[in-house]
């Protein structure tokens, strides 16, 4: 299934009926000038961005705002497309707002992402009859596709790899499992992630049933949760799925406080600049430091969604079928491939 | 007997072994061959016939020398580990020291660095993909613990050619397009600003030139202010840079030029066009093409000699030290007009 939206067609309609009615008369003022030929139309797209107040992380990951947008204007270099920003500043009538102003501005397209169910209907409807296509990203607006992390492929990948790890590494010596992080965290759908690591360690180490410690958001309390976990299950080999880089490494540091480093093997989410990093940075997954015990991290790109998602939009206002959801395409980033999915170009 | 066929097992194993650390691809697949035939080390240097360094003297009118390379001292912004360290050696003027009754002294110095520090060129040997090198080399059978012995720069040509600099200050102000940083005293494109064919083209035609083969192009983006107001701007500076993108590297290689330079530390965009790809432009350039890049070149001065006189060619002079099998050396550039 898909969803069909044609400004293109829609212009190309109107630029016919004019050329017919009233372009001798009219002049060619009327329409908007005409790309030479071999040259494609650049198009306004505006993105109102979730929020870009420094330092706020998105989704349950270590990435912020600002490397979002800062990924759409990378991504915009090559596309034939101007973009407008906006904040809206996790505040659904500011979304409502930003949204009256593109439409002032007349844009070709609006990337939305607000995570206001309500504010996302009401402008996906302002949009609409303003003829302006829109498409929402990981929060849905009425009729509107959507790009989308997919925290339940994501925690799958997390928890077969922790049990393929165990597999290999511990066969046969008791091995216990543990989720750490916001699990009830809902608004940044959380949960999801924490199911996709319990089915994946089911489908690759059955008979283990993973414990969840919730952090409530402060990595500051991994710590004392997770040794007391450990004090619990000394003779057992652990298993950590973090939900997120930072709890990953305040659970690593527990670990090594805790004398079970040697024990313990943990897989994050995220992928953020803690883990992957500059030529410089101190950064946990690095073909050089192949023997940290965070095995791995699912990679959520965020500050990559210009690179998916313009494409997407491009495709609409080229009157192309984009299909309703499409989601990040999430991968185990490890020692063994992170220069090659993130090569280090800042070189401080 | 039976001990010295495990020792002669052990022994294929361990040559095996090593040659699988080195040269395991097949570089006909990943690096096309040079057009100077297969035993060419050059690359494109060869370009600079006699007849081309003969047609780019006539660049010089004035005998105005503008000098295009930053001053090599301590504190300049560095890429990654890369460290500068001098040490002056001057014992002989202890009291006492001077040789003979004229009373002699001397002093000297110790320079310890990478060669790709300061204005700086890159080699034939910098850049591969996987263990292959210019010219289809398989370079990890031609690597010792001290040097290359293959693709060293002893085997560079000359440099003695035109120079053609490009203005894309001047360019993206003309076109409305230009954001600058907030770290630039002068006007600069910003970090990650992608140099396109079309720019490259617009910057040509505003001083009515066309390339010839064999010229080397320099590409003014003000990012070199950054590089000047060292050490206080290195981070801002080794964090990103305007630069070319892949087609217009492809379009450069197209007009056969032997090197291109910029004020930056890298000449291609960065963050690159594709974040998944590492420095593309210079796998194009010289792993494909023999084409050198330079990196961290003077260009303000050259740029606003050009912006007064309405004449953006001059006589590329440049010194490239004979050093036996390295990858690349800091050099001295000079236009002159």
């Amino acid at each position: 299934m898909t969803q069909n939206t044609a400004p293109a067609l829609r212009e190309g309609r109107r630029r016919f009926c004019l050329t017919l009615l009233g372009a001798p008369l009219a002049g060619a003022s009327l329409l908007p000038a005409r790309p030479a030929i071999g040259q494609e139309r650049r198009y306004t797209i505006a993105f109102a961005n979730l929020t870009e107040e420094p330092g706020v992380t998105l989704e349950g990951t270590g990435f912020t705002g600002g490397e979002i947008r800062s990924g759409f204007a990378l991504a915009a270099r090559k596309l034939p497309v101007e973009l407008v920003f906006y904040d809206n500043r996790r505040d659904g009538k500011r979304a409502q707002a930003n949204a009256e102003d593109a439409i002032a501005r007349k844009v070709d397209l609006y990337v939305l992402y607000c995570q206001d169910p309500d504010a996302n209907a009401a402008i996906a409807a302002r949009l609409k009859a303003a003829g302006i296509p829109i498409l929402a990203v990981n929060h849905p607006a009425p009729g509107a596709p959507l790009y989308t992390v997919d925290n339940l492929a994501a925690g799958r990948i997390a928890g077969e790899a922790l049990g393929q790890f165990a597999a290999r590494s511990w066969r046969g010596q008791p091995t216990v499992a543990v989720i750490v992080g916001p699990v009830e965290a809902r608004a940044d759908r959380v949960p999801e992630r924490v199911q996709g690591v319990v089915e994946g360690l089911r489908a690759t180490l059955s008979g283990v049933r993973p414990a969840t410690l919730d952090t409530q958001g402060n990595a500051a309390r991994v710590g004392a949760l997770l040794g007391k976990y450990l004090a619990a299950h000394t003779g057992a080999k652990v298993l950590v799925a973090a939900t997120d880089d930072a709890t990953a490494l305040a659970a690593k540091s527990a670990l090594e406080q805790a004398g079970r480093a040697s024990d313990a093997a943990i897989a994050s989410h995220g992928v953020d600049r803690s883990i992957h990093g500059g030529i410089n940075d101190k950064k946990e997954i690095d073909p050089n430091n192949r023997g940290s015990i965070v095995i791995g991290s699912v990679a959520f790109y965020m500050d990559r969604y210009g690179y998916d998602v313009l494409p997407l939009a491009l495709r609409m206002l080229r009157g192309e079928p984009v299909p309703p959801r499409t989601a990040t395409r999430h991968l185990f980033i490890t020692a063994a491939n992170v220069f090659v999915e993130y090569p280090p170009y800042d070189m401080n | 007997m039976r001990i010295r066929s495990v020792l002669g097992a052990s022994a294929v194993l361990l040559l095996t072994s090593a040659s699988l650390a080195f040269a395991q691809t097949d570089c006909k697949t990943l690096v096309p061959p040079s057009p100077w035939g297969p035993n060419d080390q050059t690359g494109a240097t060869n370009r600079i016939t006699p007849a081309v360094t003969k047609a780019a003297a006539a660049e010089i009118q004035e005998g105005k020398v503008v000098v295009m390379s930053y001053p090599l001292v301590d504190g300049v912004p560095l890429f990654g580990s890369r460290f500068t360290k001098t040490i002056l050696t001057a014992t002989s003027l202890a009291p006492g020291g001077a040789y003979g009754e004229n009373q002699l002294t001397y002093m000297e110095d110790t320079w310890l660095s990478q060669s790709h520090v300061g204005t700086h060129l890159d080699g034939m040997g910098h850049i591969g993909r996987k263990d292959c090198y210019y010219n289809q080399i398989a370079m990890g059978k031609f690597i010792n613990q001290n040097n290359m012995t293959k693709l060293g720069l002893e085997h560079l040509k000359s440099f003695a050619t035109r120079g053609v600099v490009i203005d894309m200050v001047k360019v993206f102000q003309a076109a409305g397009k230009l954001k600058a940083n907030a770290a630039c005293r002068k006007p600069c494109l910003d970090g990650g600003t992608l140099i396109t064919t079309a720019d490259l083209q617009a910057g040509l035609r505003m001083y009515n030139v066309t390339l010839r083969e064999g010229d080397i192009v320099v590409i003014h983006t003000g990012w070199g202010d950054l590089f000047e107001q060292f050490p206080k701007q290195n981070a801002v500076y080794n964090s990103a840079a305007p630069g070319i993108g892949k087609d217009a590297a492809k379009w450069l290689v197209s007009q056969k030029v032997v090197a291109v330079g910029t004020d930056t530390w890298v000449v291609e965009v960065i963050p690159s066009e594709d974040p998944k790809e590492a420095f593309p432009v210079h796998n194009i350039l010289l792993t494909d093409n023999g084409i050198h890049i330079i990196e961290n070149v003077r260009t303000d001065l050259i740029a606003a000699e050009a912006a007064a006189t309405n004449r953006a060619t001059f006589f590329f002079s440049m010194t490239v030290p004979k050093a036996v099998g390295l990858t690349g050396n800091f050099v001295a550039i000079e236009g002159i007009r």
